[in-house]
């Protein structure tokens, strides 16, 4: 394990046991759930946008994963949106990729609405139960986490500098965090340091 | 029970997903069974009276704020969010520091109320009592001062990218009102108002913008544009929107003289939000019986010549001084920089030594620019010193920037370039034995003033001059008129008001060379074919002269004064038929013109009776 190991281990040890969420995502839901009734409540899993449960690493298929994580009220991550699209379209057949929509507010019908106002066509995934953003160690919308093909986070952070808090944004980013840790999750090269995003706080979305 | 049922109702309507709606209801019911202690913050007692006050203007439906906050759970979804943009006072966006002289509808937290949102949330952000929760905020929806007598529409709408930096944005609007009209109120409805930041109107008295325009309504870009005036009608109105504004009339015998030819000018800041936005804003108008006995002045301190920021300065200092030349009270302040502004600073530094402080703001931010309005108007007597002074970061540790890596900035109109502008309305007092209107004397200080600070500064020369020939100062005006011309030879405007001056003072020969050069670079000009028609009068060259007069008739067909004068050039030259026409229209723009009925009587005579 490289460095970077020790930090998702401690975080999947404290909110999902890794073991369990492992079989659960190589199992059917409703073996796990026989076979350990007991580990429903602790068992957290992301959904598709249409609210069956989701496992993206596997849609992955051996590809790295990458996450972004959006509000449809954080104004912010709507400003993103169109780069996100683009990075996501330049990414496609080379890695998952993913819009994960936060709060209460999400619905299937919202998420439709948001995705065609803002142009995204990339698909879209629900996190009610916030287990990816614990397993992305994410904390404001937009921030993105980039997963290898082995599944290691090896980036989780800002999309670029444009904002430097809120209210103060640059005219244009300098660095591109996103762009590059997926590179390095596609060329094997070290990716950037983790830079935290500006926007909305996820916790409050819980 | 009835703080919970409602609460539920709350949350099952706003929630599509059964799990989430359960999970939300779950932390929402384990905050709520949290007992208050006399240490604990609650939304219902401490929060809510804030919120309601200083958030929910801009955070409800409608409005500009992205979210809604006008409920427990709805301040509860943004809960960290709130107290980490309190904290920084990046919320409520309210940019001066406090000072005596205090501002209308203040929008500054104290420290107290700032540590009442952090303990909220430390305190697991809990409701409370219901009985503590103060009723919630009522808002006008709709016109907020009623139906308005007029509701203009930009003629077409603006479409915003998605990306892409911000945009400035203008939209004339063509008043077309029947008659003059008084108005005391105008309401902006921006369009979207989640991407507006702020809107200004100008009121355009001769259609200046209209030009820019690729063609009628379409509106053009640009973040400062220029209103030219040909008449000593100094606008004098701040009419601004930023989200949150709060309509209110102009004070009493403030009404804005709104002729029927008057354009208003809506300039626009637009901040693209993800998705393309269609804007189509409107304007409100209110009017009164009330005629203005009370003419404030808009003053403009700049100092846009020291403008010149090498890259990489991190404190780069403008100022400009101006000394009052009559007693004002000062109702309204409009600090004005771009990007690389830093810290604005006004001071009044009155007769007697005393210093008062005007606004201070230690971390400017283009996107919160606003016209501050004083709680109460500010005397400043005569001789009071105003000054400003701007600090202007051009680093690369700024980060609004415009420029990556930072390159030596000057004044300019684009957001890229920068400016040192302050403006404030005062109103002149005045008194009976005045001999002179004291905006005129305002006008001609502030114009005598920047001709001083700039002898380069064309409008600075122009201005003076018109204030002059208003007064009455022949001699000098035509002087100031001429170093206009030698600073700009190709401007149209200033061509034709020497050529206007020197006719007014006999030089016919010389007014008709600056006349003719202004109809050289503008053809269209009414003034100078008028002008130089009445020039041409005056040396007898009457056929010439008409020509002049019919392009003038043909270019603005409303104005009796070109309709007279052409129909007294024809009658001199015998084409008493035609000038009988001409006459008679003149008659029917103004019926009381009275050059045009004496004459009309004289060649009806004439006509009656040929001479052999």
């Amino acid at each position: 394990m490289g460095a970077k190991g020790p930090g998702t281990l401690m975080q999947l040890s404290r909110f999902i046991p890794r073991r369990l969420y492992v079989s659960f995502s190589l199992l059917t839901a409703g073996v796990v759930l026989l076979a350990f009734p007991f580990a429903r409540a602790a068992q957290k899993t992301a959904l598709h946008a249409d609210g069956t449960p989701a496992d993206p690493f596997q849609e992955a298929a051996g590809k790295p994963a990458v996450f972004v994580f959006v509000r449809t009220d954080c104004p912010i991550s709507n400003r993103y949106a169109p780069l996100i699209q683009r990075i996501s379209a330049r990414y496609r057949g080379k890695a998952g990729f993913w819009l994960v929509y936060l709060g209460k507010w999400a619905s299937r019908e919202r998420i439709r609405q948001h995705e065609s106002e803002y142009g995204y066509k990339l698909p879209a995934m629900r996190d009610p139960q916030h287990a990816l953003v614990a397993r992305a160690q994410v904390q404001v919308t937009p921030e993105a986490a980039v997963f290898d093909a082995h599944q290691r986070l090896i980036y989780h952070g800002r999309i670029d500098n444009w904002y430097e808090d809120l209210g103060h944004s640059r005219p244009a980013a300098t660095t591109h965090e996103l762009d590059d840790a997926i590179q390095a999750a596609l060329t094997g090269k070290a990716p950037p340091p983790s830079a935290p995003g500006v926007g909305c706080y996820i916790a409050d979305a819980q | 029970m009835t703080s919970s049922l409602r609460t539920f109702v709350a949350c099952a309507l706003g929630l599509s997903s059964v799990t989430a709606a359960a999970f939300a209801q779950r932390k929402d019911l384990a905050a709520r069974h949290k007992q208050p202690t006399a240490q604990q913050v609650t939304f219902n007692r401490d929060i809510a009276p804030i919120v309601f006050h200083y958030c929910a203007p801009c955070h409800r439906p409608g409005e500009a704020g992205p979210f809604p906050l006008l409920t427990y759970s709805e301040a509860k979804a943004h809960a960290r969010q709130i107290a980490a943009v309190t904290a920084t006072r990046f919320m409520p966006p309210w940019l001066p520091e406090p000072q005596p002289a205090k501002f209308a509808d203040e929008l500054r937290l104290s420290d107290e109320q700032i540590a009442l949102f952090q303990r909220w949330v430390e305190q697991s952000a809990v409701e409370g009592a219901p009985s503590d929760l103060p009723p919630a905020p009522r808002f006008i929806s709709g016109w907020q001062l009623g139906q308005p007598d007029k509701v203009i529409e930009a003629e077409k709408p603006y479409t915003l990218p998605a990306t892409g930096s911000d945009m400035y944005w203008n939209f004339i609007f063509r008043a077309s009102v029947d008659r003059t009209r008084w108005l005391k109120a105008i309401e902006i409805r921006p369009g979207d108002k989640r991407v507006v930041h702020h809107a200004n109107i100008l009121v355009d008295r001769g259609q200046s913008a209209r030009h820019q325009e690729s063609e009628p309504g379409a509106g053009f870009a640009g973040m400062e544009l220029k209103i030219e005036s040909e008449n000593f009608d100094p606008d004098s109105h701040f009419f601004f929107w930023k989200p949150g504004t709060v309509l209110k009339p102009e004070p009493e015998g403030m009404a804005l003289r709104l002729d029927k030819d008057t354009d208003l000018v809506l300039n626009i800041h637009l901040q693209p939000s993800g998705k393309p936005e269609t804007i189509q804003p409107s304007l409100g108008l209110y009017f009164t019986d009330k005629h203005a006995t009370l003419f404030p002045v808009l003053l403009q301190l700049e100092n846009d010549r020291q403008l010149d920021i090498p890259p990489g300065q991190k404190h780069f200092v403008v100022t400009d001084k101006f000394t009052l030349p009559v007693d004002v009270d000062l109702l309204a302040i409009y600090p004005h920089a771009h990007y690389l502004g830093k810290d604005l600073q006004a001071l009044a530094t009155l007769p007697d030594g005393s210093v008062k402080a005007l606004i201070h703001i230690p971390q400017w931010n283009l996107n919160w620019q606003a016209v501050y309005r004083y709680a109460n108007p500010v005397p400043l007597p005569k001789g009071t010193a105003i000054s400003m002074r701007y600090v202007y970061d051009n680093s690369s540790d700024n980060v609004a920037n415009p420029n990556d890596p930072p390159r030596r900035v000057v004044a300019g109109n684009r957001s890229s370039d920068e400016m040192a502008h302050l403006w404030l309305q005062v109103l002149p007092h005045t008194s009976p034995d005045m001999a002179f209107d004291p905006r005129m004397l305002l006008q001609e200080a502030m114009a005598r003033h920047n001709v001083e600070k700039n002898p380069a500064d064309f409008e600075a020369h122009y201005n003076l001059a018109a204030m002059l020939m208003a007064r009455g100062e022949q001699a000098e005006a035509i002087k100031q008129f001429e170093q206009a011309v030698q600073l700009r030879p190709q401007d149209a405007t200033a061509n034709n008001a020497l050529g206007a001056s020197l006719l007014a003072a006999g030089r016919v020969d010389e007014a008709i060379s600056y006349l003719s050069a202004a109809l050289k670079v503008q053809p269209d000009n009414f003034d100078a074919q008028y002008n130089l028609a009445n020039a041409l009068v005056s040396q007898e060259k009457f056929a010439e002269a008409i020509e002049h007069y019919r392009a003038a008739v043909r270019l603005r067909p409303g104005d009796a004064n070109a309709e007279a004068n052409l129909g007294g050039a024809l009658a001199e030259t015998g084409n008493l038929a035609e000038a009988k026409v001409h006459f008679q229209r003149a008659l029917q723009i103004d019926p009381h013109h009275k050059l045009a009925r004496e004459n009309l009587e004289q060649i009806s005579g004439d006509l009656n009776h040929p001479q052999p």
